[in-house]
């Protein structure tokens, strides 16, 4: 997914699997070694004293009690249809069952929520078939139980223009009828009975689509129910959803949530769902309430977490916060790794960046240690070498935080010399530019953004660049500057990514594959469209199997490394906070939030 | 030491010798009553100065004056003169701008100098009242002119709002205000000029002061008006026996009015005399100055005024020796070191004068001139 | 008077037209986000941003929008909807508006305590140790960011994170009727705050006011009636000294009712500054003119009370 618009902070690998083998050094079960025990994860260790949701204990919590969470950011969409940010995620994931979904401590491997099973791929890989499980019920005003036609409905009601689903196209686009959906039944998803959904696809893209399993979208909505909100543009269904998880946001007898469980700028109040089974669901759900602040300063909420008491912050925290946190309040402090990557986009298809070589020698050229530390240094981010980041499978395999170990890439602090060669490989005998065009270079205002285009635009001087440097809204910034191929911005320093599950097409295919380049709300910011590397994404794409996908993968993102199709900087690592009373339980993939399935109060 | 002597005493005056050279020595009202009265009001050697940014400022630079019962005495000067200064100093006004006052100010044998401020708003309004130059300012704009003298009214006396509106409307009468029923409730923006001057009046009046001190209360008005408030003063001076102090820079406005007149310039009383006389053997020449200042009905229409040289000299920096000399026409080099005493003409100890010049030179001047 | 009075209404309500007008175009002309493309969020398909806007109305003529704007407002009382916040512009303001009362008032109930008298006593001991060490402070109070002087009031006395824990901290707000007693002590550090920066330029307009009133006739007038000098200065200096005050009152009064922003955002309370800023982060075109309507509302409406109240201050002030 797009890391939320509103998104500053980097995230911090803990050290999954490693710290985890030290832990049960004492004769627990085998942890294997690091690379192979759980495909992703990267073994970076954690500063001392810090928790990682790796480690967090997902048992034993104590149950009641109301957590109080304080939020800076108010929910964009609450409708599971609409979901696409990290902070919608923190409460869809509390109150919706989607057919399959991430426990807490892993991003590669998803568990059966909805779904009673593992997804059937059919070996020509144009079917899926999901069984769902009994016992699950919508919770009032409908308390019925949820049926297969119940996801069919969530997933065809995503191709409606009132709900604009935004994964739809990119993972259902492949359903038999999906082009052609405006929100009615769609021939490629058949509900033979009550409890099975088959989805039936013209492309052999089944791996990908049974991968967005994981989805707000798959979570099961109430044909019967929602119809007549569906039918408002937009849809109004957010304002008097029910809810299938554990919680549902408080509703008035008719279901109306806006006002009662949710006031837009205010609060939003979850309770548990009168319908909700435990004996169905993995989740031990240990918290009888959860109350959801909003607004207010980041400085002073971050000090109400640290010093007060059942508290978390699930937004991210200040980083002056963060770094009291590190000081003073280090057990209440949680690093989630996974969080995404920063990098800069650079126009491959037109301008000086269109040769790989002036490409080459940018990445030498560019000090990545000093970009993360306007970002807040080591403790949130690692030097990001290749595309595939920590937790998704095939980042080892793709070089791991090392990275290729070509010259350009070696020295995170930058090089001069090295920058040098290649801008000479590129024409410039005298190693900077001296052709005449001006760089276009469109960052995002706020903080650290600023501060790391500017770092940008001090290296393209030094290259010998004249540019046009600018700063705005970060929303501007992208639907209007970086995200509109026709404006040839050449240099984007302040784009990211985060997957929207853990497989490895979804961090590189979007945003590197020639064929995804849309002429409005473009995410392959850099326009790169190298034939090899398509093809190499097309022969990826219908693989099925979590180890042979990141092999693929990684060959490509090896590939990309090559072609320097972009300049990275940070994989990102997510701080938390939480007060010295919560057991808070962090998720790896929903960038770090705190999940309110398994915190529990002390 | 005379057995009579005491603060509380009122002190029989007899004429000092002709020589006495102190400035500020002491006169009695009238030269021709056998025993003095008593005074109601003894200025002695008032001095007044103000602390400024610039330098010191000397106001008033020693005045003395002596005023019995329902008499007038009008204060003449140019602008500057410390005319107004030491008029407001009677009552201890300026205090609140930060003045040092020094001398002696005695009302019915009382100091007022060493009054308390409590002691000395008893006397404020209610014996002593004073009316100034321009109503517009002196008024309360947003107050009614019935409140502001009820208001008045009430500061001395224990009544209620009633009674002392009544009272307020009795005063409005008897200044000529007409409709005083109607007009007790207008602002002072909604009457005329002469209207708002009397209404001042009937505010001073209202305590029924022994005392009534004018600081230029005809200034602001029409010549037609000018008229009929100092009759209006005249006769309510004479109705109540009031005595009066009328400040002044028109001649022509204490002609009619003032029992005695003093000049004053730069600080300073220059000259002193009773009315009629000063009028027909002025004897110092700043007087003259002022005199063929003032034009005639009678005078041809061609003449030009004639006005005194020169400005007033700043109380910053007052010229050395006889302060007029720069302006005098009949200054000697001499004139410049010497500083001249308030004495008596010979042979008139009602009439002092502060000037080098002789006695006879001046006479003969001034025979010249007129 | 009525006649004025009727013509200032009029004035005003054409006024808010204009403002409207205005609002509408700069919002539609700046590069701001596009709503359509920020409402659809992710969805990059140009299709399904098409059926937003024109379901947001945007494909219509500028002018055309602006009609149906200002009929919905005229004629139905309807401020529009808020496709980003799923209600309608009204409830949202009005659900809003209460606590931006309560800042405002109580805020201005004491700054005006507090100002007022600390000038009046300035004016009066002018160049004394008193007079210097208030308008320091004051200086200091008038300089001092609100934003900043709120973290530091919250650091110092807040109940969850102060160091004195004697108030409720950020974020505690409850509606009056709700819960008073937390009504009110959640909001006597939102109140003392902003009180501050106002409080200090109100004791120094006071301070201005008053010794320029104290320096004319009428005060010479009053003390030579012997009126205690206490009556001199309340009843003649002050009540003359107060009405330019008046005039400033009423306008911050209008102003600060239009939002607060800073302080609702330090101290997390939910009033119509808020709305405005977050509306504008998600360039919610409709709250954001509603909100801007109610701000130039609550101006004009000061506007003209203020000179409604001179009328009957100042005698001299007449409206033909």
């Amino acid at each position: 997914m797009l890391k939320s618009i509103h998104r500053s902070a980097s995230l911090a690998l803990v050290g999954g699997a490693l710290l985890l083998c030290v832990s049960l050094a004492l004769g627990l079960s085998a942890c294997g070694s690091s690379s192979g025990a759980a495909p992703g994860s990267s073994g970076i260790k954690a500063p001392p004293g810090v928790q990682t949701p790796v480690a967090e204990s997902q048992t034993g919590g104590v149950r009641g009690g109301t957590l109080t969470v304080l939020n800076h950011q108010d929910f964009e969409h609450l409708d599971p249809g609409q979901a696409y940010s990290s902070v919608d995620y923190e409460a869809m994931y509390a109150t919706q069952r989607p057919l399959y979904s991430y426990k807490p401590n892993t991003f590669a491997t998803p568990t059966p929520d909805l779904a009673s099973g593992p997804p059937e791929i059919s070996s020509d890989r144009k079917t899926v078939t999901v069984h769902i499980r009994s016992g699950v019920r919508f919770s009032p005003p409908v308390n019925r139980e949820v049926t297969s036609a119940d996801v069919a409905y969530a997933i065809e009601r995503g191709a409606n223009e009132s709900v604009a689903n935004p994964y739809f196209a990119s993972y259902f686009g492949s359903l038999e009828g999906a082009s052609k959906a405006t929100g009615g039944a769609i021939p490629g998803i058949a509900t033979p009975d009550s409890h099975t959904i088959v989805f039936h696809l013209v492309e052999p893209k089944a791996q990908i689509l049974a991968s967005a399993l994981v989805l707000p979208l798959s979570a099961p909505v109430p044909a019967e129910y929602a119809r007549k909100y569906d039918a408002h543009k937009p849809t109004e269904y957010g304002n008097y959803l029910v809810a299938t998880g554990p919680y549902m946001f408080k509703s008035n007898g008719a279901g109306r949530v806006l006002g009662i469980g949710y006031e837009p700028g205010k609060s939003a109040t979850l309770v548990r769902n009168p319908s909700w089974s435990a004996a169905t669901d993995y989740r031990p759900a240990y918290l009888n309430q959860i109350d959801i602040q909003i607004g207010g300063d980041p400085n002073v909420i971050g000090r109400q977490v640290l010093e007060g008491s059942h508290t978390v912050q699930n937004d991210t925290p200040a980083q002056a916060i963060v770094q009291l946190a590190y000081e003073q309040h280090r057990s209440q402090l949680e690093i989630s790794p996974g969080a995404g990557t920063n990098y800069i986009a650079v126009n491959n298809h037109r301008g000086p960046f269109a040769n790989v070589n002036v490409r080459r020698a940018f990445w030498a050229a560019l000090d990545r240690v000093a970009m993360n530390k306007a970002r807040g240094g080591e403790l949130v981010t690692n030097v990001m070498t290749h595309f595939i980041y920590p937790e998704i499978p095939g980042f080892e395999q793709a070089g791991g935080l090392k990275g290729p170990q070509v010259d350009y890439n070696a020295y995170p602090s930058g090089n001069a010399q090295i920058a040098a060669k290649y801008m000479r490989l590129a024409g410039y005998s005298g190693g900077r530019y001296t052709g005449g065009a001006t760089l276009q270079v469109v960052g995002a205002t706020g903080s650290p953004e600023a501060e790391d285009a500017e770092i940008v635009n001090q290296t393209l001087r030094n290259l010998g660049f004249k540019t046009k440097f600018s700063l705005v809204d970060k929303s501007v910034m992208y639907s209007k500057f970086c995200g509109t191929p026709a404006e040839e911005i050449d240099v984007c320093p302040n784009v990211g990514w985060a997957a929207d599950f853990g497989d490895p097409q979804g961090v590189l295919d979007v945003t590197f594959n020639g064929k995804h380049i849309e002429p409005t709300g473009n995410n392959n910011w850099g326009q790169v469209n190298d034939p090899t590397i398509n093809r190499k994404m097309e022969a990826a794409e219908p693989l099925v199997g979590t180890q042979a996908r990141a092999a693929a993968w990684a060959a490509i993102d090896r590939e990309l490394v090559t072609q320097a199709a972009a300049i990275p900087f940070a994989f990102d690592k997510e701080p938390n906070i939480e007060a010295h009373d919560v057991a808070g339980v962090g998720d790896v993939w929903n960038i770090g939030s705190w999940d309110y399935g398994f915190t529990s109060l002390k | 030491m005379s057995p009579f002597d005491g603060a509380d005493t009122p002190e029989a005056t007899a004429s000092p010798p002709p020589s006495a050279a102190s400035p500020g020595a002491m006169r009695s009202a009238s030269p021709d009553s056998g025993p003095a009265e008593e005074s109601l009001l003894r200025v002695e050697d008032l001095r007044v100065t103000y602390a400024t940014e610039d330098g010191t400022v000397q106001a008033v630079d020693g005045i003395s004056y002596e005023l019995g019962r329902g008499r007038t005495l009008g204060i003449v000067g140019e602008s500057g003169s410390g005319k107004t200064v030491a008029a407001l100093s009677v009552l201890g006004l300026t205090r609140a701008e930060g003045a040092t006052v020094s001398g002696r100010v005695s009302f019915e044998g009382r100091d007022l100098l060493a009054l308390e401020e409590s002691e000395l708003r008893a006397i404020r309004g209610d014996e002593i009242a004073m009316v100034f130059q321009d109503p517009l300012s002196s008024l309360h704009p947003m107050y009614r002119v019935g409140a502001q003298i009820v208001e008045a009214i009430r500061a001395h006396r224990d009544i209620a709002k009633a009674p002392a509106r009544a009272r307020a409307i009795e005063l409005l009468e008897l200044v000529g205000i007409p409709e005083p029923s109607v007009r007790v409730d207008s602002y002072p923006h909604e009457l005329s000029g002469g209207q708002r001057q009397r209404a001042m009046i009937a505010m001073a009046l209202s305590g029924d002061p022994k005392l009534l001190i004018a600081d230029e209360p005809t200034t602001a008005l029409d010549v037609t008006v000018q008229a009929q408030i100092l009759a209006l003063l005249s006769r309510l001076q004479r109705e109540r026996g009031m005595a009066l102090v009328l400040v002044t820079h028109d001649l022509g406005v204490v002609a009619e009015m003032a029992d005695e007149i003093a000049v004053m310039y730069a600080g300073r009383i220059v000259e002193h005399a009773p009315a009629e006389r000063l009028f027909a053997v002025p004897e110092h020449p700043y007087t003259w100055g002022l005199l063929r200042s003032i034009p005639t009905l009678d005078g041809p229409r061609e003449e030009l005024l004639t006005p005194i040289p020169g400005s007033p000299p700043s109380p910053l920096a007052p010229p050395s020796g006889c302060r007029f000399h720069p302006r005098c026409p009949y200054s000697e080099p001499e004139h410049a070191r010497t500083d001249p005493a308030l004495e008596p003409v010979p042979g008139r100890p009602d009439h002092e004068i502060a000037c080098l010049l002789s006695s006879p030179t001046r006479r003969r001047l001034w025979k010249e001139l007129a | 008077m009525t006649g004025y009075v009727v013509r200032r209404v009029l004035w005003g309500a054409l006024l808010l037209i204009l403002v409207s007008a205005l609002t509408f175009v700069l919002f539609r002309i700046l590069p701001t986000a596009d709503p359509a493309r920020l409402r659809a969020g992710h969805n990059t398909s140009p299709k399904v941003i098409a059926e937003i806007r024109a379901g947001l109305g945007l494909n219509k003529p500028l002018l055309t929008q602006f009609w149906l704007y200002m009929k919905g407002l005229f004629l139905h009382g309807d401020l529009g909807y808020s496709y980003y916040s799923g209600a309608s512009v009204k409830s949202l303001i009005f659900d809003r508006l209460p606590a931006t009362l309560s800042l405002t008032v109580g805020s201005a109930v004491i700054w005006m305590a507090i100002g007022l008298p600390i000038g009046i006593v300035s004016a009066l001991r002018r160049r004394s140790r008193t007079d210097r060490t208030a308008m320091g402070a004051a200086l200091l109070f008038i300089s001092a960011p609100e934003y900043w002087l709120g973290l530091i009031v919250l650091y110092l006395f807040a109940a969850d994170i102060g160091q004195i824990k004697v108030f409720p901290g950020a974020g505690s707000y409850a509606g009056m009727t709700a819960d008073p007693q937390k009504w009110v002590t959640s909001l006597i550090l939102p109140w003392l705050v902003l009180a501050a920066g106002f409080a200090a330029v109100y004791a120094r307009l006071m301070r201005g006011s008053l010794i320029e009133t104290m320096g004319a006739d009428y005060i010479r007038t009053a003390r030579a009636k012997g009126l205690p000098e206490r009556q001199v200065v309340l009843r003649h200096g002050v009540r003359a000294a107060i009405t330019p005050i008046l005039t400033i009152f009423a306008l911050d009064v209008g102003v600060l009712l239009g939002g607060a922003v800073l302080i609702e955002t330090v101290f997390d309370i939910p009033g119509i500054g808020r709305l405005n800023y977050d509306a504008i982060t998600h360039a919610d075109f409709p709250i954001i003119q509603g909100t801007v309507l109610l701000a130039a509302l609550f101006i004009i409406v000061a506007n003209i009370a203020v000179d409604i109240a001179y009328a009957y201050l100042d005698p001299r002030v007449r409206y033909s």
